[in-house]
């Protein structure tokens, strides 16, 4: 317990003094950040609060239903961090120099697991935590639900939920670990992202929250019945369902019935905790001299095929810096397995959630439920592009890392370097975004001047989304940091994650106007007045080109500095 | 070739390199030495322009390394203390990346990096990855980047630190090669044997000041006993 104490008081002492920086700089940046974080915070309160009021008293879905919503985002939620924590612990457990440090010290190997994962969990899940307690705060307050409420369900509930998906991911990987050994690692991977996908499928199609929903509102207008004969058997096993009973007797005032579902929360943490610490004594250094041994003992590279266009030394396609670059980039990108599985798992969202677009049957008559839809889908389309910039424009120029000397002490211009890398990142982005707008507006057969309306818009979005990732990627560069996923999961990626969330929210706001003065004419049978298209490009383009050029000369500056 | 005019460099309210001067000619082997901390690598990223001065100019080959980087840097061979490689990128692409920065022509670029594998005899590693290489293996790849281009000033920051005694012979005789055939050599390090041995010239600096230059006249003023003048010098 000493030894832990030590290696955590360590790690305390640096993030203290980090935190704690009262240069004018730190402290001007850790204001910044506390007032962008603050903000959010507030708006992820009012979120939670307009959706559950809007839930339970407008769309009238029931408490039932309402908290089974909830369990199914929980699960994605678990499933996510889960993942998450999988691949950064490889990372920080079985790559980091620190590991390789301490185990030539003596100090206990699971005391080493034990203070890598809590350093590794707080890092990549704090913020989730934050903006997690205060949609908490916005839900509760619509049930005006006494302090110790929050302070219970964020301490005792949440926090062990999130727990227990990271200490499943921490003994998953080490189990993995030792696999890898036998079957290779290709097989694992896909067999573990075969599991993950099979695992989210498999949920959904029992759980069947369609058909949950059509027996439910049988009942209307009593849907605040508690119909947990709808769930399936195995719900009651996942600490999903146990935090959202809680939450349904708590605010229901049974606190008898929700009392067990906290006790089980809390009793399989701490198993869980256990049962790591255990597991991580008697495997851990194992499955880490393991993970060394085939880092050493690699197979053949991936060979370039001889004569291949991509081949270095082949015949050039570009000038010789930027050719010397995309090559680079190209072989850095495919082989690092994190970066492709990454892609696979990206291309399976966007295909999953234009399926989901096409089977809620959105194809209707009715001008305020087109409306509502297109501006749904749209926000959605905006949050997927999002994703898809924060993790692979964010990383971009951290990924020159250390090596960014031997590009830096050349003669290349790095204004060009930086241009060169935004046109390849924004053309992804773009083909990304325009091919969900474009596909979703046909699946959802919306109006083509809507869709025209949705295709200009994504191209100001596809632009600015990776301006302003691509500029807080060099602003909040770490080359020292070799993840990518790291990288995307940092403060500073959270920042300009929800930086972009802010600017698609006031670009789906210019467009809501834009698309009630059209439905609006539709509703009276009249000709939409003609500006009803050109003015909100006009406005978004506006703000869109501001913001490009703000972070693109904040990223260009940024790049340049001190290396 | 080289030329240094009061370079200065603050982090915050720290200096690092305080009024720093010194001027280097074609094919002078310039040793400069000094303490941990004392500003050397600092000096040395300024003059590869991977550190803004806070004030004064370096200049090499006649052009201002800030205001004419490109020029600058085309004519500078850079070896790194860390001499970090792309992991996932074998020495031998490292090396086409590298002439590929410098647009090398294809076929130029070929036959160099040919007659560079045999020369620093980097042939039995530099199909693998930079991964799978030793502190050695990449300060040899790392030296044969710098030299790919045949540059006429050629910056080197510990040069023979983890380097095994026949490499470390391989690249002394090098860089005394390519000091005799004209290229301007200004090397950081601590091995002052190894300074004595190769160094036309050497500099002190101390706490980011110079503290001890040698002249340009070929006199030895150590004669031989470096150890005991830099221990005095930086007591």
């Amino acid at each position: 317990m000493r030894e832990l104490n030590l290696v955590l008081n360590a790690k305390a002492q640096g993030l203290l003094h980090r935190t704690f920086d009262f240069r004018f700089r730190a402290f001007a940046k850790d204001l910044a950040s506390i007032l962008i974080f603050g903000g959010f915070i507030i708006g992820m309160f009012f979120v939670g609060r307009t959706a559950t009021i809007y839930l339970l008293n407008q769309a009238y879905i029931g408490q039932f239903l309402f908290h089974r919503f909830l369990s199914m985002i929980l699960y994605l939620l678990f499933v996510t961090v889960n993942l998450g924590n999988v691949i950064v612990c490889y990372a920080t457990l079985y790559r980091s120099e620190e590991v390789t440090f301490l185990m030539g010290l003596p100090i206990s190997h699971g005391n080493i697991f034990l203070a890598k994962f809590v350093d590794n969990f707080f890092h990549s899940s704090s913020t989730l935590v934050m903006l997690g307690m205060a949609m908490l705060l916005g839900y509760g307050s619509v049930f005006n639900m006494p302090w110790h409420f929050y302070f219970l369900t964020m301490f005792a509930v949440v926090l062990p939920f999130m727990l227990i998906a990271g200490l499943i991911a921490v003994m998953t990987l080490m189990a993995l670990i030792k696999v890898a050994a036998r079957i290779g690692i290709r097989w694992l991977l896909t067999l573990s992202v075969g599991t993950y996908l099979l695992a989210v499928y498999g949920y959904f199609s029992l759980t069947n929250p369609v058909g949950m929903m059509q027996e439910v509102m049988k009942q209307f207008p009593n849907v605040h019945g508690y119909y947990a004969h709808l769930d399936p058997a195995f719900s009651a096993f996942l600490p999903n369902h146990w935090v959202t009973e809680f939450l349904y007797w708590s605010v229901n005032g049974n606190n008898a019935r929700a009392l067990p579902y906290l006790l089980t929360l809390n009793l399989v943490f701490v198993g869980l905790l256990v049962s790591a610490g255990l597991v991580a004594r008697r495997i851990y250094y194992r499955s880490w001299l393991a993970a060394s041994d085939a880092r050493a003992t690699r197979g053949p590279t991936i060979s370039i095929p001889a004569g291949g266009i991509l081949e270095f030394g082949s015949k050039r396609i570009f000038r010789p810096v930027a050719d010397a670059i995309l090559r680079r980039d190209i072989w850095l990108f495919v082989r690092e397995p994190g970066q492709w599985l990454h892609v696979v798992v990206m291309v399976f969202i966007l295909c999953a959630s234009l399926v989901s677009i096409d089977s809620l049957n959105l194809k209707s008559s009715r001008p305020l439920f087109q409306m509502l839809s297109f501006l749904g889908i749209f926000l959605f389309n905006g949050f997927l592009v999002a994703s898809v910039a924060l993790r692979f424009v964010f990383p971009s120029v951290s990924l020159e890392g250390e090596t960014f000397w031997c590009v830096r002490s050349s003669p290349v211009d790095l204004n060009r370097l930086y241009w060169q890398k935004f046109l390849g990142l924004l053309a992804v982005v773009l083909v990304v975004g325009e091919t969900l707008v474009v596909v979703s507006g046909r699946v959802a057969d919306f109006n083509p001047d809507l869709v025209t309306l949705a295709v200009v818009s994504m191209a100001f979005v596809a632009l600015t989304l990776t301006s302003l990732h691509m500029g807080g990627g060099a602003y909040f560069a770490d080359y020292k940091e070799r993840n990518a996923i790291r990288v995307a999961s940092s403060q500073g990626a959270s920042l300009t994650f929800l930086l972009s969330i802010f600017y698609i929210m006031v670009t789906v706001t210019i467009l809501w106007v834009a698309a009630n003065q059209y439905f609006e004419a539709l509703i009276l049978r009249k000709t939409p007045p003609s500006t009803w298209l050109s003015w909100p490009v006009a406005f978004i383009g506006l703000i869109s080109l501001l913001a490009s050029i703000a972070t693109t000369w904040l990223g260009v500056r940024c790049f340049r500095r001190d290396y | 070739m080289i030329e240094l005019r009061n370079l200065v460099k603050k982090f915050g309210s720290f200096t690092a390199v305080d009024d720093v001067s010194l001027r280097l000619g074609k094919g002078e082997f310039f040793g400069f030495l000094g303490l941990n901390g004392a500003g050397k690598t600092t000096t040395i990223k300024m003059m590869t322009g991977l550190f803004e001065p806070t004030s004064g100019s370096c200049w090499i080959n006649g052009h201002n390394v800030h205001t004419e980087p490109m020029l600058a840097k085309r004519s500078t061979g850079y070896v790194p203390d860390q001499p970090w490689l792309y992991d996932k990128l074998t020495g031998r692409e490292f090396l086409y990346f590298v002439g590929g920065l410098f647009s090398m022509q294809s076929g130029v670029l070929r036959e160099r990096i040919g007659e560079m594998i045999e020369l620093l005899e980097i042939g039995g590693f530099v199909d693998r990855r930079g991964e799978e290489y030793s502190l050695g293996m990449r300060q040899r790849i790392v030296l044969t980047a710098a030299l790919l281009h045949d540059p006429q000033v050629l910056i080197i920051d510990e040069p023979i630190v983890g380097l095994d005694p026949r490499s470390a012979r391989l690249i002394k005789d090098l860089l005394k090669l390519k000091s005799r055939q004209g290229t301007t050599v200004f090397m950081s390090s601590h091995l002052l044997e190894v300074v004595d041995e190769l160094c036309d010239r050497i500099a002190i600096i101390k706490n980011g000041h110079i503290i001890y230059e040698e002249m340009r006249d070929g006199s030895r003023i150590h004669n031989g006993k470096l150890e005991t003048m830099f221990l005095e010098l930086t007591r």
